[in-house]
């Protein structure tokens, strides 16, 4: 198929998820939605069920979920519960409610209280101390309970076996979506910056071993590629997610490519691997303790500012000429690190602009102004 | 035989046009006070080609900015941001500038220049605060004119803080004064001092270096800018075009476009 058509396909997945639920339905599978950060997806595959990656919405506004929210909640958390309050997300079977942020910390008790009766909600509290030996046990106990609670929506057993196999099915995908990251900032002339998003977002919305399928055709469509003498610019982007097309169209129309990203939505969730051997459990526990470079996560070494050092690396390793920051409105972790953040770019001599955005944007006229501003500076 | 350009600052409340002959030398200008989406955009052009005598055919090239300039597709050759345009139209008006600080209607905008080109700048959130609108807002509900706060404001004797940056907020608190008879003076000058704060801070974040230059339709506040200087601790110049400052960036870029065509 040529990269036409199959970036075509991606972004009819990422424009439609709640087809895709219905499709899932229809073939008699369950589904599991899933919210951000670092839930172990691969136990929802291994017990035979889909999981649905919710990270808020493009095209909704918020309002039922209003009753349940603090003003200063971030519009992906909010717009979760207004899908799930909406009929959006009926089709669910249930939901797994991570914790990391302060946001997400009292939103799982909102979504429990909101789908009391209807929907069976999964807590999961990650460790703050996520690398030593006690983190690790907390992380597997935690597992162990998300666990035990898919095995009862689903009726199956999740045998280590199975769960062997789900990492392997996840790894595999990862390694391809990393692999496809890169190709598509070598040739931003084939995958414009709105079409590479749909691929990384269509992710979440599809059965893994499909996407990996479709992506793996594609990448290797790019590989075959000549070299890409593109004259536009290229950047790095960052923050908790960009996959507004809107907003992604104004870097298309000014020729800037994105190189690499340091966003949570994309290339954050896929840098770590679990392991395929020994215990399944523990594999994915040490996945999570060997996470790193994320602001939603404890860095007992924050001093050094190793994640700013990171992404420093990152825009010079790309060949980016500069940094665009997504700052996600009411995201306090992102906020506080900016300083920081802006300090070791500035330091390295690197461009960046920081957008303030939400889910609930609809006029991109301010950013259009800024990015375009922006190409004219790099 | 002269090369006229036209630059064309179609901003969220007004609509400007400059037409240079030959890069350089003005040869008409036309302000039509209401901005992107209305009929702002082609009368300030009719009125600057009749003030010029001249057609659209005559116009070497033609180049828009501003909030609204993807809107003149078929009419202008291309179109920039208005950083790049204010950062061009400051350095052609003062050539010594570092640092340029415009305030719009809907935005704030500080850039940083060396020789003649933006080199970094920081703009507002998505927010309302220490804007043109800003002020807006508060003129009406003080009964003033807009135009007229710099000089009312000047005249304040007593210092009465705004403290909110938020507009509505800050509304609030104006009401507030105004129900406890406060003299409007010192009010205004007030909300002069809170824009003041609001616009220093966003320049510290890329830094003030002197020469500093505002632009932009705020810019005729003299309350705002002395505001301003004394927040910023620097002189600050502006210029009789501050408001089409935009504009003759614009029409300075569209004769470099032409002259590179040209090649």
């Amino acid at each position: 198929m040529s990269i036409e058509v199959l970036l075509k396909e991606f972004a009819e997945v990422s424009e439609h998820p709640g087809r895709q639920i219905k499709a899932f339905k229809a073939e008699g599978k369950k589904v599991i939605g899933v919210l951000p950060y670092y839930a172990p997806e691969e136990l929802v595959y291994a017990a035979g069920m889909v999981p649905m990656g919710i990270w808020g919405s493009n095209k909704k506004t918020i309002a039922m979920a209003k009753e349940y929210c603090a003003t200063f909640y971030c519009t992906i958390a909010q717009l979760a519960l207004e899908m799930l309050l909406d009929g959006t997300l009926d089709d669910l079977d249930g939901l797994i409610t991570p914790t990391i942020c302060d946001t997400l910390r009292p939103m799982s008790q909102n979504f429990r209280v909101a789908m009391e009766g209807k929907l069976p909600c999964i807590f999961l509290a990650h460790p703050q101390q996520r690398k030593p030996a006690f983190g690790l046990q907390f992380t597997m106990d935690q597992y162990q309970h998300v666990k035990s609670e898919l095995e009862k929506i689903s009726g199956n057993t999740i045998t280590d076996e199975a769960l062997r196999t789900a990492i392997k099915v996840y790894n595999r995908n990862r390694a391809a979506r990393r692999e496809f990251v890169k190709l598509a900032g070598q040739h931003p002339d084939a995958v414009s910056a709105v079409a590479r998003s749909a691929v990384l977002r269509a992710s979440y919305f599809m059965i893994k071993d499909d996407h990996t399928a479709k992506l793996e055709a594609l990448n290797a469509e790019l590989k075959a590629l000549p070299p890409c003498d593109w004259k536009g610019k290229k950047i790095v982007t960052s923050g908790i997610i960009c996959d507004n097309p809107k907003l992604l169209q104004i870097f298309d129309d000014n020729k800037i490519a994105i190189a690499a990203d340091d966003v949570a939505h994309e290339s954050r969730m896929i840098r770590v691997d679990a392991a395929e051997t020994g215990d399944p459990m523990m594999a994915l526990a040490q996945q999570f303790a060997d996470q790193d470079y994320d602001v939603l996560l404890y860095d007992e070494n924050s001093s050094q500012n190793r994640r700013a050092d990171f992404v420093v690396k990152m825009v010079k390793d790309s060949g980016a000429q500069g940094l665009v920051l997504f700052m996600q409105q009411f995201c306090d972790p992102e906020e506080m690190e900016y300083p920081y953040f802006k300090k070791a770019l500035d330091g390295a001599g690197i461009p960046h602009i920081k957008l303030g955005v939400d889910q609930q944007m609809r006029d991109f006229g301010q950013a259009s102004t800024a990015i375009q501003a922006f190409a004219d500076v790099l | 035989m002269s090369i006229y350009t036209l630059g064309i600052d179609i901003g969220s409340t007004a609509s400007k046009c400059i037409m240079l002959a030959d890069g350089k030398e003005i040869v008409a200008k036309s302000l039509i006070a209401v901005g992107a989406g209305t009929s702002g955009p082609q009368r300030a052009i009719a009125q600057v080609l009749e003030e010029a005598g001249k057609t659209r055919e005559e116009m070497a090239y033609i180049l828009a900015t501003g909030y609204g300039r993807n809107s003149l597709d078929e009419f202008a050759d291309s179109q920039m941001s208005e950083l790049t345009c204010h950062g061009k139209g400051a350095a052609f008006l003062f050539p010594e500038v570092r640092t340029v600080i415009d305030i719009g209607g809907q935005d704030v905008k500080v850039m940083r220049v060396e020789n003649g080109v933006m080199t970094n700048f920081q703009m507002n959130d998505k927010c309302a605060a220490g804007t043109g609108r800003f002020l807006d807002v508060m003129a009406r509900v003080l009964e003033v004119k807009v135009e007229d706060l710099g000089a009312l404001g000047a005249q304040s004797t007593k210092n009465v803080a705004i403290s909110s940056t938020c507009t509505v907020f800050a509304e609030s608190e104006v009401i507030s004064q105004l129900s406890q008879d406060t003299d409007k003076r010192d009010i205004i000058n007030g909300i002069h001092q809170s824009v003041a704060n609001r616009v220093a801070g966003l320049a510290h974040r890329i830094g003030v270096q002197e020469q500093v230059v505002m632009t932009g339709g705020v810019a005729q506040n003299t309350g705002v800018v002395h505001a301003l200087e004394e927040a910023l601790g620097r002189e600050i110049h502006t210029s009789p075009l501050t408001q089409y400052n935009g504009a003759l960036g614009a029409a300075l870029f569209a004769y470099q476009k032409y002259l590179k065509a040209q090649k």
